[in-house]
């Protein structure tokens, strides 16, 4: 019964090992994240992790890794309770994949299958079926990283970044002023329903009439809210060429689990590559 | 629609970002020249690229397929507030978009590249040919219709270097071919759409920089719409064709065969038509008889 222990140890050894120093990086995690207002990792590692994950990806020859990244973000969305909001921002990056699917099946290699009607080519299906996996598994995680981090967080990461100034401050004004203009739009188009316009029985020609005109008339205002936007923000002691007061330098800790996962990164690119 | 993470190689995502990149550098430098000699363009330029992207987050109905979709918005931002300054602010909404799930992350210099660029300048080259011959509605129309197109073949381009490197001329064919159920009535669609909205800026007279155009006659309207309907008539059943299987090797066997069957292949009109290639050919003859036609015109209705 207890033979296993006169065998070769090497194997026991290694999921001893692994299993108790999981569990210590396990609980330091959590540790973590307690004391980051629930907060893993620092955004400027994030984004930076992010990036290189996609780009890894796009790198992958076979589908099984995105597609276990695809899984992977459906669990956290699920454990963050953000499955809906997630779900519905993946539809448009999924249809364009299919769109892809679609053309390499019906288009790219010889060696085709009759299904009837169609003609499908394995080898455009394999293909297409790969950028399949790369896209949902790239959007997933770029959804994901964007619903856990606020764009605040995201612009301070870029000046960590050194974009230039004035890009972050239009970023940061337009960022603002986005939301504002939302709900500016909503209003002035529920008042034009209200007035009878963009009824369903109007022509085109009238609709695409009313729709311009809220549009026109949101850019009017806008050019003349400026002028006062501007001077309310210089009263309240703002600068174009302010000098950013420094971002919080990286912690060894934050560096070290920026190493740890891209070390994962490569070893995945490694495992894809040997597979 | 953007082009999603995932999709482009990394050498091609890089490729685009550099190109980007100096495009947005050469925008921030007059960005910047021009808040130094003006403060408060600073946040007028947000408020237009804010404006921007609710307009293209914004569904717009499209006829034909009833369904709807969004306009660029790049050439009407590039009419208000010049073209260097939309390639920023393109940029930058398109870092917005991604938070929504519209385009990505890492393909934001390619992006930028078809929407912010390609159909930015394209938009607006057609505009300034237009401003001083047309009335503003056209032109700006016009505009948005140029930039519309031009984006998209610049999508179907992208994606064709990066998917098929192998064959591009052949999937840049196709993958343009598969934008244009969505694409040509939306096209369509961002024409009317900046024609009205630069129309009514440029009625409440608050920007400075919208002449008002020359006014357009009733003949000149009327052949510009026979003019848009007959090539919509034409791009939709070249589509309808090209799906039923058709050959797509041009309508040059089908004008020999149906409106000059006697002609001759060693004529001087084969020769020339050999010559010039197809496309010039065919342009020589639409420009001659548009020439003739147009100034015979009063006469012929006088003699009719």
């Amino acid at each position: 019964m207890l033979n296993w222990l006169t065998t070769d140890p090497l194997n026991g050894i290694i999921i001893t090992i692994t299993f108790f120093i999981s569990i210590i990086i396990g609980r330091h995690l959590r540790m973590k994240r307690a004391e980051n207002n629930g907060k893993l990792m620092d955004p400027r590692i994030k984004i930076l992790l992010l990036f290189f994950l996609i780009i890894s990806i796009t790198l992958m020859e076979h589908w099984y890794i995105p597609m276990g990244i695809l899984v992977l973000c459906i669990l956290i969305s699920l454990r963050l309770n953000i499955f809906r909001n997630f779900g519905r921002k993946l539809v448009f990056p999924v249809i364009l994949a299919f769109f892809i699917i679609m053309i390499q099946s019906l288009t790219y290699g010889t060696n085709t299958i009759n299904y009837g009607i169609i003609s499908v080519s394995s080898k455009g299906f394999e293909s297409g079926f790969l950028i399949f996996a790369r896209v949902v598994a790239a959007s997933s995680l770029t959804i994901l990283l964007l619903s856990t981090a606020s764009e605040n967080e995201i612009l301070e990461t870029m000046r960590w970044y050194r974009v230039p100034v004035t890009m972050l401050d239009i970023s940061s004004l337009m960022s603002r002023y986005i939301k504002a203009f939302s709900m500016e739009a909503r209003k002035m188009k529920m008042a034009q329903i209200s007035r009878c316009g963009l009824s369903g029985g109007s022509g085109y020609r009238k609709k695409m009439h009313d729709i311009a005109s809220i549009t026109g008339a949101l850019i009017t205002r806008a050019l003349v809210r400026a002028e006062l936007v501007y001077r309310a923000m210089v009263s309240r002691g703002w600068k174009h060429d302010r000098v950013s007061p420094g971002n919080r330098p990286l912690n060894m800790m934050d560096l070290l689990m920026g190493f740890v996962l891209s070390t994962g990164i490569i070893i995945l690119i490694g495992i894809d590559r040997v597979i | 629609m953007h082009i999603s993470d995932g999709i482009l190689e990394p050498k091609w995502i890089f490729f685009w970002y550099a190109i980007s990149i100096l495009f947005i550098g050469l925008g921030l430098r007059i960005i910047n020249k021009r808040i130094k000699e003006e403060p408060v363009y600073l946040p007028r330029l947000s408020l237009i690229g804010a404006v921007v992207f609710v307009i293209s987050v914004w569904h717009i109905p499209v006829p034909i397929t009833g369904s709807s979709s969004h306009p660029v918005g790049t050439p009407m931002s590039s009419i208000i507030i010049g073209p260097s300054a939309t390639v920023v602010i393109s940029a930058i909404a398109l870092f917005f978009q991604a938070f929504v799930a519209h385009g990505g992350l890492t393909t934001i210099g390619a992006n930028t590249f078809s929407m912010g660029i390609a159909g930015n300048f394209g938009g607006y080259f057609v505009y300034r040919l237009l401003r001083n011959v047309s009335p503003l509605w056209f032109s700006a129309g016009m505009a948005g219709l140029a930039g519309s197109i031009i984006t998209y073949l610049t999508t179907a381009f992208q994606l064709a270097l990066s998917l098929n490197p192998g064959n591009v001329p052949y999937y840049w064919k196709l993958y343009s071919l598969g934008f244009i159920p969505t694409q040509l009535p939306l096209a369509f669609a961002e024409f009317a759409f900046t024609a009205y909205v630069i129309k009514y800026i440029s009625e409440t007279r608050c920007m400075e920089n919208i002449s008002s155009g020359y006014p357009v006659d009733r003949f000149s309207r009327n052949v510009l719409l026979l003019m848009f309907s007959i090539t919509a008539i034409i791009v939709i059943g070249a589509y309808i064709g090209y799906l039923g299987g058709a050959n797509m090797a041009g309508i040059d066997s089908t004008i020999e065969a149906m409106a000059a069957p006697a002609v001759l292949p060693a004529g001087i009109g084969a020769r020339l038509m050999s010559y010039s290639g197809e496309p010039m050919g065919f342009a020589l003859v639409g420009i001659i008889g548009g020439l003739v036609t147009g100034y015979f015109w009063s006469e012929l209705r006088r003699r009719s």
